[in-house]
C-alpha cells in the first residue's frame, strides 16, 4: 500500500506549472500541423499534449481542494520553500554544479573538474583543505584514467594540452621500448 | 547434425584465447555497463571498432561477452547509487536502490546476479530451440500491433506511478513529449525545435535519463548530509537456495516476457525490464516489503527480463537480420564487416556461425555469474563513502556520461535541467520513471501510429476494424483494455464488491 506523502511547501505552484507546460507545448504540438490528418507530424505529440493537459487539470484542482482545507498564508508558504525545498546547501551546491558545467569547455575538464570537486567537497564534508584536495586528485585521476585513456572518451580539453602531452608520454615509452 | 551443431556450439569453450575473450568481454561489459552514461550500446560500439581488424571467431567471442555483461552491469550503479547504469536498468532502480538504503546492497547484488544468469540461460535456451518460429511470429506483427506494444508499455506509468495516477499520466506524456523533439523521421518535419538546429536530432535520452536518474538523486541527497552512510552488508552475497527457489516461478515468468519482448524489433531490454516489473507487482499478492520500498520482486523480475531479452534480440538479429535494439544493430553492421550476413541465409549458409555465437552467449552467462558475483565488496564500499564527498563524484560522473554521448556541453545542460526537474518532481511526489518510459515508447507509438492509420487511407472506423478482426491485434487489444481498466478506480471497487 502506498503511503500518503505531506504536503510540500509550493506544491501547488509546482503543480500550476507544470499545467502551464503543457497547454504551452500543446499550443506548440498544434503548431506542427494543426487538424490536418490522423497521420500528421502533429497527431501523436497533440495527444500526447492532451494527456498531460488533462492529468494536469486534475492534479491542480487535487491540490486546490487540499489547499482550501489547509490555508496558509503566502508568505508563511514562501518562508517553508526557501527553508524546507531550496535551503541553501541545495541553492549553493547548485551554483557549483551551474559554475562547472560553464568552466568546462573554456578551463577544460581536468582544470573544471578538479576546481568543482574540490570546492564541492570542502563545502559539503567541512573537512581540512589538504583532504579535500587530496580526495578530489585522487578521484579525478581515476575517472580520468577510467574514462579518457581506457575508454578514450573524448572531454573538454581546455588549458591543458592533453594529447601533446600523451604523445610526449607516447614517445617516451616507444623511446625506451626501442 | 546435432553433433555437428554441439561441435560449432563448443568451438569457444576448449580454445583458451577464445575462453579469455568471451571472459574479457564480459568483464568489460559488467564494468562499462555499470558506469553510469556509458551505455551498453555505447561500449559495444567502442570496443567493437577495435575488433574490425581481427579474426571474426575473435571479434564475435569478445562482442558477445560485452554485450551479456554490459546489460548486466547497469544492475550495480542502479542498487547502489540509484543511477541506473544502462535504460535496461531503469527497473532494477525501484526496489534496489531501497535495498541498499536498507544495508543490503550485497543480498540485492548477488540475487540480481543469480536471476539475472537464469534469465540469460532461458534467453539463450530459447534463442537455440525456437528462433526459427519467434521470429516468423514477430514478422507477422503490422504496425498497429507494434503500436498496441507501445501503448502496452506507455500502460505500465500506472504501477509507476507512486501516489498518484494523474502525476504519473502527467510525467509520462511529458516523456512522450520529450522523446518526439527534433526532425520528424517521417517527414523531416521540425517538432519542438524552436527553430533550434541542436534539437534536430532531439533531446539525448542518455542526457535525460542521467539527470532524472543521478542529478536528482544527488540534490536531493544533500537534505540527508548529516545522515550516517549507511553500512552495507556483503557477508551474505551468494544468495540462499531457499530464496533462489522462493523467487524462481517469478523469474520464469519474466524470462519469457523478456525473451518475447527482446525478440520484437525496436524492443530491448529496457522494455521487458519494465514490463517485467509490471507483471511482478500484479503477480506479487503479498509482498515482504512494498514494491518500491525494496521488493525482492522488484528486483528479480527485471533483472530476469533484460539478461533472458539478450536471447530474445539475438532471434530477428541473426534469423531475419532486423536489430532487436541498437546494440544489435550495431553488432549486425559488425558482422556485416566480418563477412556474415544476418538474415535468414545464415542458419542454411552458415550455421556454424549460429551455434557458435549462442555457445559464446552460454559461456559469458556462465562468467557473468563468475565476475557478478565477485567484487562486491569494492562496489559496495562507494556507498559508505561520506555523502559530502560522494555526491560531487556522483555529479562528475553524471556529467562525463552526458559529455560522453555527443561529446557536447549541450548535452551537460540539458542533464542538469532535467535534475532540476527531477528534484523537484521528487520532492512533490511525481515519479521520474513514467518520463523515462514516455522518452523510450514514444517513437515506437508515433511511427507505428502513423503508418497504421496511413496503410488504412486515414479511415479511422477501417483501422478499428482491422483492430478487433485480426487475432494478434485483437488479443493486444484486450491486454491493453484489460490492464487500463485495472489501473482505474473501478477495478478495486469490484473486486471489493466480488
Amino acid at each position: 500500500m502506498e503511503v500518503r506523502r505531506e504536503r510540500q511547501p509550493g506544491e501547488r505552484g509546482f503543480g500550476l506549472l507544470m499545467l502551464a507546460l503543457g497547454l504551452f507545448l500543446a499550443w506548440q504540438a498544434y503548431g506542427i500541423a494543426g487538424f490536418e490528418a490522423l497521420s500528421s507530424p502533429g497527431a501523436f505529440p497533440m495527444a500526447a499534449a492532451g494527456a498531460m493537459v488533462g492529468a494536469g487539470l486534475i492534479v491542480v484542482v487535487g491540490d486546490w481542494r487540499a489547499a482550501r482545507q489547509a490555508p496558509q498564508p503566502l508568505a508563511e508558504t514562501a518562508r517553508a520553500f526557501t527553508a524546507e525545498i531550496t535551503p541553501s546547501v541545495v541553492m549553493i551546491f547548485a551554483g557549483f554544479v551551474i559554475g562547472y558545467a560553464a568552466l568546462l569547455d573554456s578551463l577544460g575538464f581536468l582544470p573544471a573538474s578538479l576546481l568543482f570537486l574540490f570546492a564541492a567537497i570542502h563545502y559539503l564534508n567541512r573537512g581540512s583543505v589538504a583532504f579535500s584536495f587530496g580526495v578530489a586528485l585522487l578521484s579525478l585521476a581515476v575517472i580520468y584514467a577510467v574514462f579518457r585513456l581506457v575508454f578514450q572518451v573524448i572531454l573538454p580539453e581546455g588549458l591543458v594540452p592533453e594529447r601533446e602531452i600523451m604523445a610526449w608520454i607516447g614517445g617516451l615509452f616507444a623511446g625506451e621500448a626501442q | 547434425m546435432m553433433e555437428q551443431a554441439f561441435g560449432y556450439f563448443t568451438i569457444a569453450w576448449f580454445d583458451p584465447s577464445l575462453l579469455l575473450l568471451v571472459a574479457a568481454g564480459t568483464f568489460a561489459g559488467i564494468y562499462i555497463g555499470a558506469i553510469p552514461g556509458l551505455s551498453v550500446t555505447m561500449a559495444v560500439s567502442i570496443l567493437i571498432s577495435f575488433t574490425f581488424s581481427w579474426e571474426v571467431n575473435d571479434a564475435l567471442c569478445l562482442m558477445v561477452g560485452i554485450f551479456m555483461g554490459g546489460v548486466y552491469g547497469g544492475s550495480r550503479t542502479a542498487i547502489l547509487l540509484n543511477i541506473p547504469g544502462a535504460p535496461s536498468a531503469i527497473a532494477t532502480a525501484l526496489d534496489g536502490y531501497p535495498l541498499a538504503q536498507k544495508g543490503e546492497a550485497g543480498q540485492a547484488i548477488g540475487i540480481a546476479t543469480v536471476m539475472s544468469v537464469i534469465g540469460g540461460f532461458i534467453g539463450i535456451f530459447v534463442l537455440a530451440v525456437a528462433a526459427p518460429f519467434v521470429s516468423d511470429f514477430a514478422l507477422t506483427f503490422q504496425p498497429r500491433d507494434y503500436m498496441l506494444l507501445g501503448v502496452l508499455g506507455i500502460l505500465l506509468v500506472g504501477s509507476l506511478s507512486g501516489e498518484s495516477l494523474a502525476k504519473g499520466v502527467m510525467a509520462g506524456a511529458l516523456g512522450m513529449l520529450i522523446g518526439v523533439v527534433g526532425l520528424d523521421p517521417l517527414t523531416a518535419q521540425e517538432r519542438f525545435t524552436f527553430g533550434i538546429v541542436e534539437l534536430w536530432n532531439g533531446i539525448s535520452f542518455i542526457a535525460v535519463m542521467i539527470g532524472l536518474f543521478g542529478v536528482s538523486e544527488a540534490l536531493a541527497q544533500l537534505h540527508h548530509l548529516e545522515k550516517a552512510a549507511v553500512k552495507q552488508k556483503v557477508t551474505k552475497i551468494i544468495p540462499s537456495w531457499s530464496s533462489i527457489r522462493k523467487y524462481l516461478p517469478l523469474s520464469l515468468q519474466t524470462s519469457g516476457i523478456g525473451v518475447i519482448i527482446g525478440a520484437l524489433p525496436g524492443t530491448g531490454g529496457d522494455i521487458a525490464a519494465l514490463m517485467a516489473y509490471d507483471h511482478a507487482k500484479r503477480v506479487t499478492k503479498n509482498p515482504e516489503v512494498p514494491f518500491g520500498q525494496g521488493a525482492k520482486e522488484g528486483l528479480v523480475a527485471p533483472e530476469t527480463a533484460n539478461n533472458a531479452a539478450v536471447g530474445g534480440a539475438f532471434i530477428p538479429m541473426l534469423t531475419l537480420g532486423i536489430p532487436g535494439d541498437a546494440v544489435t544493430a550495431i553488432m549486425i553492421g559488425a558482422l556485416y564487416i566480418h563477412g556474415l550476413n544476418p538474415g535468414p541465409m545464415l542458419m542454411i549458409d552458415r550455421p556454424e556461425m549460429f551455434w557458435f555465437m549462442v555457445g559464446n552467449l552460454t559461456l559469458a552467462n556462465i562468467f557473468l555469474l563468475i565476475f557478478g558475483l565477485t567484487g562486491i565488496r569494492l562496489f559496495t564500499k562507494i556507498v559508505e563513502c561520506p555523502r559530502g564527498v560522494l555526491i560531487p563524484l556522483i555529479l562528475l560522473l553524471s556529467v562525463v556520461g552526458a559529455y560522453a554521448v555527443n561529446n557536447s556541453v549541450s548535452d551537460v545542460y540539458w542533464m542538469l535541467a532535467f535534475g532540476v526537474l527531477g528534484y523537484f518532481m521528487k520532492i512533490y511526489g511525481y515519479q521520474v520513471g513514467p518520463v523515462i518510459l514516455g522518452v523510450i515508447l514514444s517513437r515506437l507509438i508515433d511511427e507505428n501510429w502513423r503508418r497504421a492509420i496511413i496503410s488504412e487511407q486515414e479511415s479511422l472506423p477501417v483501422f478499428f476494424l482491422n483492430l478487433i478482426t485480426s487475432p494478434l491485434s485483437a488479443v493486444l487489444l484486450l491486454a491493453v483494455v484489460l490492464i487500463f481498466l485495472s489501473q482505474t478506480p473501478l477495478w478495486p471497487r469490484r473486486r471489493e464488491r466480488t
